[in-house]
């Protein structure tokens, strides 16, 4: 049984077929590449994945169960997390806040008992500071804890939003173009910390990205899409000899 | 047991303070004594719009709506059930507390439900229509004493018990941004997208925060129903929800202390300024001229403020002298703008008695506050201790967070 499996999802705007029949199977512990030219439908996938768009045919098996159109909270609770292309973090909230977040999906007190304040509340909101100080570590944003999210320079960003889904223990991480804007050594330690989160963590990653260094570094298996549809499936050393794959990016050979 | 120790310290404490509050209210005249309880209900009021706009950013401007349904249900119990009910004096009244906040909660959810599916400045006007509704039904059911409003018996002047709310309302709100349960409220506000892939449920949320905002207007709203002993739907009018919304905005969107310092000046400043008086102790009055002219310099002396504090050039004691200087500055602009206005022959004889003003220094400090600093005193701080040792250049010890 896959971990995620889209079959035949397909959604339409209006007239605008943004994805069509896109089908692919990830398996737990891939490190999955979601590629194509912009406007190819990558982040339309990861919102009919992720509960933000209902598709307009076609399902989502994440762990054997349809979870088509279910709500982005409850997707996030059954285990899959995300980061979004244009930054989404909570930009007055400091570092550490911004994984609280995250990880309150586990949180275990109600909200009564928070409003006034009982002990276990207390020990509730301490205990996932110290679960989400343990990530900052991991993904090396200590020195910058108590900033405030949007004070901080891009790359910590994109880390931070890692953090934030890491938080919510998920099995899928989708990342949506975790390297956009990296100069070349920050995307460097980023792939280094990608392919530890699978290996240490064995979290599986689906991830949507430009830099074909990147991509083809770390991904396994590489699904490519273009105006909504397959064009290639397979390894990278298949990617990156695929007539169809060049042509897509480049255009028709003169 | 240190927290059993600790929490009935609090306790008391605040129980100490609204008693301070309450005697020193009774020792004064009748007035003060109303402006005292009046002060309290706005604390509550705003520190409870502040969590429905400012900690959970759902842009809400019928607050007022939920304080006169909280009014209308514990005055129109009261004026139907008293009579022969088991319970009376203090209990009454607190039941009567309850009640307007079920009720007001109740509406809360109704108002909250658009807000799941409305944003800004949308949702902000389906708040402005609700409380309109309210108040206009109100005004045409003959129960209610239609406009001419309802006399409510039994009386009650219980200011501690006034400010006993506010002080739940203002722990409540603390609390609740203190534990990991605000910060949802917060991420919501932040970012609704964000905080649903977060496995936020953003309409539990939205929802929650609306009925327990409202709940706590309900409850001020049975309070005052039976501090005035007499309500009427003029009581609820829009102005008392801008009135609301302009202490939130004012003392910080978000900032829970922020709302309750400005809570107090606000409903201070307009009874303060009606005393206004002369030099001599008569009654202080000025030509149209010279209010006209004090106005205009006043306002655009605040505008060249923000626009230099914006420019941050120079040292702090610099910048703090160049304000003193466009201060003096105002000062000769207004003799300079009211010697030309008098020229003027009907702002050269209009008198205003200073007292007539009030309204309009009211709005004119509103405008300097929002020229000079737009996100409020606090904007987005807390004024606690370690706040004002960051103000004074003081390091507070960081809180030490240990690995699990």
């Amino acid at each position: 049984m896959s971990l995620l499996e889209m079959r035949k999802g397909t959604i339409h705007f209006g007239g605008l077929v943004a994805v069509s029949e896109a089908t692919f199977a990830i398996e737990k512990g891939d490190l999955f590449g979601l590629i194509g030219p912009n406007g190819a439908g990558k982040t339309t996938c990861f919102n009919m994945i992720t509960g933000v768009y209902r598709p307009t045919s076609g399902s989502v098996y994440f762990k054997g169960k349809q979870i088509t159109g279910t709500p982005p909270n409850r997707v996030a609770a059954l285990g899959i997390a995300r980061t979004f292309q244009n930054i989404r973090l909570f930009p007055a909230l400091s570092v550490l806040e911004n994984v609280v977040v995250g990880g309150f999906l586990r949180h275990r007190t109600g909200l009564a008992s928070a409003l006034i304040y009982l002990p276990s509340a207390i020990a509730e909101t301490d205990r996932l500071r110290a679960e989400a100080m343990d990530l900052i570590r991991i993904l090396d944003l200590e020195d910058v804890a108590d900033v405030r999210s949007a004070d901080l320079p891009y790359g910590k960003q994109r880390r931070l939003e890692i953090a934030r889904a890491m938080a919510t223990q998920p099995e899928l991480l989708l990342l949506d173009e975790p390297a956009a804007g990296m100069n070349p050594q920050e995307s460097e330690d980023l792939l280094r910390t990608v392919r530890r989160l699978r290996d240490d963590f064995g979290k599986t990653i689906l991830l949507i990205e430009h830099d074909m260094r990147f991509v083809m570094n770390l991904c396994e298996k590489i699904f490519v899409l273009d105006h909504g549809e397959e064009i290639a499936f397979g390894p990278p050393e298949k990617i990156r000899n695929d007539p169809g794959v060049i042509q897509a990016y480049l255009g028709e050979a003169v | 047991m240190k927290f059993v120790l600790g929490r009935l310290l609090s306790i008391a404490a605040a129980l100490g303070l609204c008693f301070a509050i309450d005697v020193f209210a009774h020792s004064q005249n009748d007035y003060t004594q109303r402006l005292v309880a009046l002060a309290g209900l706005y604390v509550t009021l705003s520190v409870s719009l502040n969590l429905i706009n400012g900690i959970t950013g759902q842009f809400s401007i019928g607050h007022a709506a939920f304080y006169q349904v909280g009014a209308y249900c514990g005055g129109f119990l009261s004026v139907r059930f008293y009579d022969g009910s088991p319970v009376h004096g203090l209990l009454w009244l607190l039941v009567m507390m309850a009640a307007g906040a079920a009720a007001a909660a109740g509406a809360g959810l109704v108002v909250g439900l658009p807000s799941l599916r409305l944003r800004g400045d949308y949702l902000a006007i389906v708040t402005m229509g609700f409380g309109e509704i309210i108040r206009i039904i109100v005004q045409n059911v003959d129960a209610f004493g239609g406009p001419y409003g309802m006399n409510v018996q039994p009386k009650f002047l219980h200011i501690w018990l006034i400010w006993l709310l506010a002080v739940s309302c203002i722990a409540v709100c603390r609390n609740l941004v203190s534990s990991a349960h605000g910060l949802q409220f917060l991420a919501v506000r932040e970012d609704e997208i964000a905080a649903g892939a977060m496995g936020v449920n953003v309409t539990r949320v939205k929802v929650t925060a609306f009925m327990l905002g409202s709940a706590f207007a309900g409850a001020a709203g049975a309070l005052l129903a039976h501090f005035e002993g007499f309500i009427t739907p003029a009581t609820f009018a829009m102005d008392v929800s801008f009135i609301i919304l302009t202490m939130v905005v004012l003392g910080g969107s978000g900032s829970i202390t922020g709302s309750v310092i400005s809570a107090a000046f606000l409903s201070y400043l307009p009874e303060y300024l009606r005393g206004l008086k002369g030099p001599e102790g008569g009654t202080l009055a000025v030509t149209g001229a010279s209010v006209a002219a004090a106005l205009f310099a006043t306002i655009i002396a605040a505008g060249i403020i923000r626009r230099l504090l914006d420019q941050a050039r120079g040292t702090p004691r610099s910048r703090a002298l160049g304000v003193a200087g466009i201060v003096g500055a105002t000062l000769i602009g207004k003799i300079v703008i009211q010697w030309g206005l008098l020229f003027i022959p009907y702002l050269r004889e209009l008198k205003i008695e200073a007292g007539q003003l009030r309204m309009v220094i009211f709005a004119v400090t509103l405008i300097i506050v929002m020229l000079l600093r737009p996100q409020g005193m606090l904007a987005h701080h807390e004024l606690s201790w370690a706040f004002i040792g960051k103000i004074l250049g003081i390091k507070a010890p960081a809180k030490a967070v240990t690995p699990a």
